[in-house]
This record gives C-alpha cells, structure tokens and sequence, in this order.
C-alpha cells in the first residue's frame, strides 16, 4: 500500500505542482461531521472560516471535509438544513483534526432565523444541481401516501414527470433512459415498480438525494441528462431504533443500530405490498391462484477501523412478481450491492474506492401446454471505482479517478419444455468496458469569482464473442464478421469537458455559467409510450454510436430576507447526437438483430427554469416553472424536419406548500400544471378489409389536453416524549377530481358504426389515503 | 389498447386494494387536423380459383361519417412474374375485379393502379401454402375475467421464414385479423391462439370461421405494425402510418397470399 500511495502522490504532485508552491505555509483542518444524535455522517454540511476573508468548504458524500489554511485565527460556522448550526472559534498553527456533532433541531421548537448566512447556493460555482431535504418529503402529498423521492423530485424545475403517477422523469429534454440513478453509487436500471407507478427507493432507507441537471461534474458520467445520486443510512451508531409504517399500498419497517458503538453500525430496511393477500380469499380459483406483489429490501453495514479507514457495505433487492394461475407467470426486479473503503492518505487526500455489482432481469413464463416457454433476460455490472480529493490549499480542491465498468447484457434466452411448439433460442450477450478517468478542481480564484473545471475521458470498447453484422443506412446487413471473446469489436474515446464558473455579484446574489459534454453508450430500447419491465438496453456497436450531449447553461441566484427567500433562475440549451428511435412496425420481443431496426437522429432542447422557495419558517415551500422546447430530427421520420420529442412540454409549473400550524399537525399541498405531452392524433381515416384504419400526419403534432393537479396532506404527530412516536398520515391526491386524460384513444362509435370517436381515459380521479408510521 | 388499459387499471386495483370508481373512460371533442385526401389501396391476389378485388379508396376526414369513399376510373393492372397480365374492371365506385383465376405460390405478382394521372405500384410474393390441421378453443383468464379464443393448429415448414395472418368471423361477422410469425416456432406443430380485441365474445352454438393466410415478409410487417398502433401486445407505440409495399405515397397494402378457411361450432 505505501507503494501505491507514493505513486498516486507522486504521480499528482507533478501535475499540479505549479499549485502547491505556496502550499508549504499552510496547515490541513479535516474532520468527519456527524448527526449527535444517530452516528450518522451528513453530506454537504457548509464550513465557513472567516479572518479578514471567507472562504469555506463542504463534506463530501461520506461525510468527510479537508481544509488548507494559513496560520492565525479563524471563526468557524458549520451550518445544515435540520440542524442547529455550529459557531466557534479555531486557531490554526498546526494540523487540525476536528469532527464535528451537529445537534438536530428540534421541530417543535420555533425555528429562529440566525443571523450566520446560509448562502452556499450564491457561493458555490455548481449550478444545476437541487437537492431533496427528506424531511420535505415526508410532508408532500404523495399518490396512495406512498412517499416517493423520484416522485418529489419531478416537483423540481427542470425534472418533468413522464406521466400520470409515473417515477420515471425527464431532465431539460432527456429521456428516462438518460438518467444515471446511482443507489450507493450502484446504477439501478430500473427504477420502478410495477409499469412505473411506484419508484424502487424506500424513503426510509435514504439519507441523502442529489440530481444533477446540469454543469455535470466530472466525477459522473455515463448518461446524457442527468445523475440522481442516491445515499442509503449507514445506521445508527449510538443506539437501537426501529419506525415503520403500515399504508394503503405496502408496510414498511426498518431497524438500526449500533454493532460495535461508535465503531460500528447496521441498518435493514424492507417494505412490501400486500393486497395480494386478499386475492387468496377470494373463492374463485382463476382469482385465488394469482399472485401480484412487490418488494424491496435494502441493507447496510458500516466499520470504523480508525481515524483513517471506514469499511461500508451495503446492499439493495427488490422484485416485483406477477402470476396468473396457470397461464402466465412474470417477474423482474434490481440487485446492487456496494463495498467500500474509505482511507485517508494524508490529512488532505481522502480517497474511496468502491466496487461494485447491479443486477436487472425479468423472467416471463408461459404454462401453456403446447407452447409453453421460459424467457430469461438480463443485464448486468460490475465496476471499480477509485476516487481521490485532495485539499492542495486553500484555493484549490481536486478530484480525480477512474472508473471501471464491464458490462454483459443478455437480450433473451428462450427455453421450453419438449413438448412446445416453441424452439429455444438464445439471443448471443453482449459485452463492453466503460473506462473513464477524470480530474476536476474546485478553485476559487478570488473573494468574488469561483471555478470548477475539469476533464472526463470516456472509453467503451466493446467485445466478442459473437456475430456482428455491419448494417447501411436501411438496416440491412451489408457484411458480417465472427468475433472470438474478449476480441475486439469497436471502441470509442470521448473527451468530455466540464466547466462552471460564479460571479459572485454582492453577499446576495451571483451569475453562474456552465458548460458540459456527457456521453452515453448504453442505449434503452423501448418504443413504447410507457414503461415496462421489459425495456431492453444495447451498448454502443460499429451501427450505435455513443450519444452526445453539449449543454451551456447560465444562472442567476439571488437569496432575500437573510436568506430565507432563496431565487434562481437557470437558462439552458442542448444539443444532442446520435439520439435513437425507431422504424415503423419495430418488434423489440426477442429481436436478434434489433440494430437492424433503429433509426438515428439529432435532439434539441432550450428552456428557462425559474425557482422561489422560502426555507424557514412556519410556512415554507416552494414555486417551480420552467419554460422549454424539445424537438428531435431523423432523416427517416417526416422528411427530416425537426419534430416535438415525447417529453416536450411548453409549461411545466409546481406549487408545494408546507405549513406548521401547531405543534403537532403539519398540513401541506401541491399544485401541478403542465402542457400536455406531444402527441400524434389521426388527421383523416381510411377503410381496410371493412375496418377502420387511422391516418396519422406529421409526428408529435398534437397535444393532449392540459394536466392540473391540487393534492392535500395532513400529519398529526403524536404526544411528544413517549417511548413510541407515533404519527398518522392523510392525504387526498387529485382533490378537486379533474379527469386527466392517461390516454386517448380512437374507435369506431359502438352505436353508430360509421362514426369515430375520441375516447379518454383517465387513471386516478380523486384518491384519499391514510398511513400510520412509527418509530421507537 | 382498449385491453391493455383495462388490464393495467385492473392491475392497479389490485396491487392498491383500491377500487377506482373514478378511473374511466369518457367520449370527448377533440379538434382534430384534415390532412388533404390521400390514395388508399388495398389488394389481394390468392391461390384460390376466383375473383380477385382490389379497393382503391381516398382518406376522409375524421368527423366524417362515410364508410368507404371508393375513387373511381381507375386502371388496375396485374402481371406475374411468369408473364400474366390482366386488366381489373370496376364494379362499384372504387371496387375493381379481376377474372377469375388461380393465384400460383412463388410467384411474384405486380399490382399498377394508374388514378388521377399517377401509377402506384407494389409487388408481393405469393409464399407456399400452409393449411390448418384442426381449430380448437383455450379458456384464458385474467384475475376472473375468462374469456373463449379459437386456437389454429397446423405444422410450420422447417427453415423458411413463415408469416401468417387469421381474419376471425364469428357467426359471419368479422371480429379483427391478427398475424404470426414462425421467428420462435420453425418447423414445430404450432397452435396459435387467435386472442382478438373484437365486438363478441365466443358462446356455445357460434359458428367460428378463420381464414388463415400465408403471406410475405412486407405484409407481415404492414399488420405487425397496424397492430402494434391498435396496442395489441403491449403498451401503445407513438402511431405512425404502416409502411405500405405501394410506390408514390399511396396508403395500403398489396397481399399475394395463399389461403384456407376452416368453420368450426363452439359445443
């Protein structure tokens, strides 16, 4: 281990050697923050250091921070959303090693607005990034009063829902696939539940939820619109507790403790539906022998081997089954699991190093006699991950690492007993390696005016074994050569820069600029309007090429009233290539050669987002709008012209409101608008074998008709200071029961056979919903 | 699509517990573009010795409340590949017949419409014949709801690509066609369960016609996806007009398939 640690210092202090001259006068504070409470370690907690300047730094996903400072004397203020903030003086002549306990505030008492700034959002030169505080979520009005942070998070400007109940979303005109979710830094391929309607995130089981929609940070990459970086608990280091919930949909129960106190800790998660149950009441066999139900599990354990290691193991699993007697059988569902090592090098190089696994697949099974078959499909990660932070002084913090991941997709493997009509074929796997490398640092050139820049180096390569037919522009296979494993098939290099910068205006307001390229060479197949367990992903190939996306973003922040009114504005545009779709009649089910059937094209996309939020207070909550337009173009699609892409949305408007009227009752609500979804409508109608066939005209030309929402929520928490802390949970999605429309569809008028009507659909009218939650 | 939102609202309840009285359907004005008529062309030729039709029609608009807006003066013309060339004559408004004649498999058959100045033109290529053993019927449920769907059986010739299409009548009146491919069956015995999204449901005493055709690669895909719009087999796709095998913009499809009927009564 010494070895490698000379190296890597070694190996960076030559290449920002020109920044450590003046390091030498300079001393390392570093510490871990903490809740007092629980053990817990808080990420992006604020450190200010005040002499005849400020500057300051934050904690990073582990809770860790690190420091140069010149010798003298500082005021140090720590602040956090949730908790009380830190105000002490430190004097700086040596090395420092200072962790951190910060006390929660208490709810009850009346939140008191300090006069210490909690400004970071001016300071700091990220932009595009919001971040979801739990205890919001436990109070916004939830479908069926499940909480949901992917939910939540679409109330955010920029982050658009992809439908009615949906968990899946849009980022500033990307689709869903083009979200890298990261559970403990395990990729989660598919983050819902049943067709979208539930996410895979169990709110009790997270600590902390970060989405990136712009000016990406060099340590992410991998996907086009954004990363929706996930933390689970580690558990609790002080003492056992339990808290759990029982709800209209699912239950839940969670348990924490410490294994060795303060060393050691671990955290078990699971939640589960359970209206299956009644199914198996029912007398009627075709009902009683169904089965239909979800479930996650996740798990954690963390050890503090000293000062300077920290060993984190945590685990997800969740499926979902769905059974039809003897008809019919499906299930899909996520495992990830991560272990790692936190080490610290020296007082100012942290390093984590993770590896990784994430398992997605789906089994379908047909019990038919004759043609019963069995299809498997999967796909799969494991990946290594090597990060270094290095404080050089005070004005430059560095990032840099690489990332490993090999990927083995397997589309399809069909088998069937011996008496079906169905032959077993196995669709060849596929094989790829992601390597990237990055560097990034974090300098703040002067009182005013901030940087992070940095450089993303991307690599696939994809593998053999397998037949890989080069197809022309139609889609047919012009040539077709035999790879051996592990040879060669194509690679691909991209540098990807990474910019953002802030002016910081006045002690209230900045402008803040970005500009970022993200690759992405996993591609979800899937050509339907909805999710489904059975999207498909392909890798890049010699026919796929990696997408590309360049995004300049610029902002203007301002805080008002000491901080409690915090405002932004962040203006975008997008330019995506080798974006992918499909021809007319694609049949993804079990396609050997589904490169044969795509089409490629280039995305568009601009907007301006628009945020007012109030942080403390009685009354606090939020306003979101954005303004944008999406449009995508393939030369095969309407002659080439640029058409609306499915997540287009002119206005996307959000309302929360969270109010404290007593001690113990809390009432919140939402408001949602947006336009709605681009669509295409028949412009005309024909006759085909005595039927009617629709005529559709220019892609996405239409509109469904606009989506509103008002959703209410009460919690009444119970008597304070018993052992069991109890709460309940009402709620009313949908309150005033406007029919949005889920789908509308054409059909010939049952009544009146030569006429065609528009018929709509509407999923959720007005839902109320009770849950009870507890914690001792 | 009418299926797949019912079973997915279904499936809701069912996972929630909760029954949503207030999920539903409603009929709702729409305003709607009128694209400009366009030519819509439908053909088959068959191995059968008999008349042929070929239905040359233009688009209407949606409010309108016409069945068939046949065009008229058409000269449709048929060659074969072995040198046939036969002229249609029209009988109705925008109906065209042929002589009667016997279509021959592994032949490839042209079809020129010359309308309003402008020729169309398609080619299909008439497979082999296959032809149904026997129909059954197979009783599927979903959560309670069974419901009766006619079954095709037949032996699928090894190695060569085979599509099918079933056009289902029940007691004369057509129910909807559905097309199969032999992609995960070559060569098996095949039963094909025909699960249609028609007007009637199958009772004892209902007479149940299925003609089954072999048909061509272009013409498979012209259904697969006319299908896939109507969202059979899953969650709708964003629509988008069938790829025709008619040159010039014509809507439509030319079929030179070959074909079989077989009647059977639900006991």
């Amino acid at each position: 281990m010494p070895f490698s640690k000379n190296v890597l210092l070694f190996g960076f202090l030559l290449f920002f050697c020109s920044f450590s001259v003046n390091a030498q006068d300079n001393y390392t504070i570093n510490g871990v923050v903490k809740d007092s409470l629980s053990g817990e370690t808080l990420i992006g907690v604020t450190l200010k250091f005040t002499a005849a300047s400020q500057s300051g730094t934050s904690t990073n996903a582990y809770g860790f921070y690190s420091y140069k400072l010149s010798p003298g004397e500082y005021n140090l203020s720590v602040s956090y959303i949730g908790y009380r903030s830190i105000n002490r003086k430190i004097s700086i002549n040596s090395d420092l090693r200072l962790d951190l306990n910060m006390v929660p505030d208490n709810i009850l008492e009346e939140i008191v607005i300090s006069s210490e700034k909690r400004n970071d959002n001016i300071v700091n030169a990220q932009m595009g990034v919001a971040k979801i505080n739990l205890s919001e979520i436990r109070n916004v009005p939830v479908l069926f009063g499940e909480r949901d942070v992917l939910k939540t998070l679409q109330l955010l400007p920029g982050i658009k829902s992809a439908g009615e109940g949906n968990s899946g979303f849009y980022v500033r005109g990307g689709s869903t696939d083009q979200n890298l979710i990261l559970l403990d830094e395990a990729p989660v391929y598919n983050a819902s539940h049943l067709l979208g309607f539930f996410s895979t995130f169990n709110s009790d089981a997270i600590k902390d939820v970060s989405v990136f929609k712009g000016g990406m940070p060099a340590q992410y990459g991998g996907r086009l619109s954004s990363v929706l970086d996930i933390r689970m608990n580690d558990g609790n280091k002080k003492e056992f507790t339990a808290e759990g919930g029982i709800g209209l949909i699912s239950s839940r129960l969670k348990v924490e403790g410490p294994l060795i106190k303060d060393k050691s800790s671990f955290m078990i998660s699971g939640r589960r539906t359970y209206a299956d149950a009644f199914l198996a009441l029912s007398k009627d066999s075709s009902i009683n022998k169904n089965t239909l139900y979800f479930y996650d599990l996740n798990a954690k354990v963390n050890y503090q081997i000293d000062d300077k290691n920290t060993l984190y193991l945590s685990g997800y699993f969740g499926r979902d089954e769905l059974g039809l007697s003897e008809t019919f059988g499906f299930d899909w569902g996520n495992a990830t699991s991560t272990l790692r090592w936190n080490h610290l090098f020296s007082n100012r190089l942290f390093s984590n190093t993770s590896l990784i696994y994430s398992n997605y697949n789906y089994v379908i099974e047909n019990f038919l006699e004759e043609n019963n078959f069995k299809v498997n499909s999967s796909i799969r990660d494991m990946n290594l991950k090597q990060d270094f932070q290095l404080a050089l002084n005070n004005s430059h913090n560095v990032r840099f690492g690489l990332d490993l991941i090999h990927h083995t997709i397997a589309p399809g493997n069909i088998t069937a007993s011996a008496t079906s009509s169905v032959n077993e074929v196995t669709i060849e796997k596929r094989k790829g390696n992601e390597i990237a490398a990055y560097i990034s640092d974090e300098w703040e050139v002067n009182d005013k005016f901030n940087l992070v820049y940095g450089l993303r180096a991307s690599s696939f390569l994809l593998f053999g074994p397998g037949v890989f037919p080069t197809l022309d522009k139609d889609g047919i296979t012009t040539s077709s050569k035999t790879y051996t494993s592990g040879q060669l098939v194509k690679s691909y290099l991209n540098l990807e820069p990474r910019i953002s910068a802030s002016y910081q205006l006045n002690e209230f307001s900045s402008l803040k600029s970005s500009f970022t390229r993200n690759t992405q060479n996993l591609h979800l197949m899937s050509n339907s309007t909805a999710s489904s367990p059975t999207d498909l992903y392909i890798m890049s190939s010699n026919n796929v090429k990696p997408e590309i996306a360049d995004q300049i973003a610029l902002g203007y922040f301002r805080n008002f009233n000491n901080d409690n009114y915090e405002f932004s504005t962040e203006l975008y545009f997008k330019q995506m290539q080798n974006q992918i779709d499909y021809r007319s009649g694609t049949d993804l089910r079990g396609n050997t050669n589904v490169e044969s059937d795509l089409l490629f094209g280039d995305g568009r996309a601009f907007g301006i987002e628009l945020f007012l939020k109030k942080r403390f207070g009685k009354l606090n909550g939020w306003v979101g709008y954005t303004l944008s337009k999406t449009e995508r173009k393939f030369n095969d699609i309407d002659l080439g012209k640029w058409f609306n892409a499915k997540q287009d949305r002119t206005h996307d408007l959000s309302l929360v409101g969270i109010y404290k009227a007593t001690e113990r009752w809390t009432f919140s609500s939402t408001f949602v608008f947006n336009t709605g979804n681009a669509v295409t409508f028949p412009a005309g109608k024909y006759q085909l074998n005595n039927k009617t066939v629709y005529y559709y005209p220019e892609r996405n030309s239409d509109r469904m008709p606009n989506y509103h929402r008002l959703d209410l929520s009460a919690t009444l928490e119970g008597k304070p200071g018993k052992k069991l802390q109890s709460s309940w949970s009402f709620g009313i999605y949908n309150l005033y029961n406007r029919k949005n429309a889920y789908s509308i569809d054409f059909r010939d008028d049952p009544d009146n056979p030569t006429r065609t009507q528009a018929v709509r659909t509407t999923l959720f009218g007005i839902i109320p919903s009770i849950t009870w939650n507890f914690k001792f | 699509m009418k299926k797949y939102t019912q079973n997915l609202i279904l499936i809701l309840c069912l996972i929630t517990g909760v029954v949503f009285l207030s999920s539903c359907e409603k009929v709702i004005d729409l305003e709607l573009k009128n694209a400009d008529p366009l030519i819509v062309i439908e053909g088959t030729i068959s191995n059968q010795s008999e008349n042929h039709f070929v239905r040359i029609s233009k688009t209407i608009p949606f409010e309108q409340s016409a069945n068939f807006n046949g065009v008229k003066g058409a000269q449709v013309t048929l060659k074969s590949s072995a040198g046939l060339s036969i002229a249609f004559t029209e009988v109705t408004d925008g109906i065209y017949r042929s002589p009667r004649l016997r279509g021959t498999p592994g032949l490839t058959y042209t079809l020129d419409v010359l309308v309003e100045g402008k020729t169309y033109s398609a080619k299909s290529t008439m497979p082999s014949p296959v032809i149904p053993d026997s129909i059954g019927f197979k009783t599927l449920s979903f959560f309670g709801n069974s419901n009766i769907y006619p079954t095709v059986y037949y032996k699928d010739p090894p190695k060569i690509q085979n599509q099918y299409r079933y056009i289902l009548k029940i007691n004369g009146k057509l129910q909807g066609d559905l097309v199969f491919e032999d992609r995960f069956n070559d060569g098996n015995a095949v039963s094909d369960v025909i699960i249609y999204d028609g007007d009637d449901d199958i009772k004892s005493g209902d007479i149940v016609d299925i003609e089954m055709q072999s048909i061509d690669r272009n013409v498979f895909k012209y259904f697969f996806a006319l299908s896939q719009i109507g969202g059979n087999g899953g969650p709708p796709v964003a629509p988008a007009n069938p790829v025709s095998n008619f040159s010039n913009g014509a809507l439509g499809i030319f079929n030179a398939c070959t074909k079989s009927t077989k009647s059977v009564v639900l006991k």
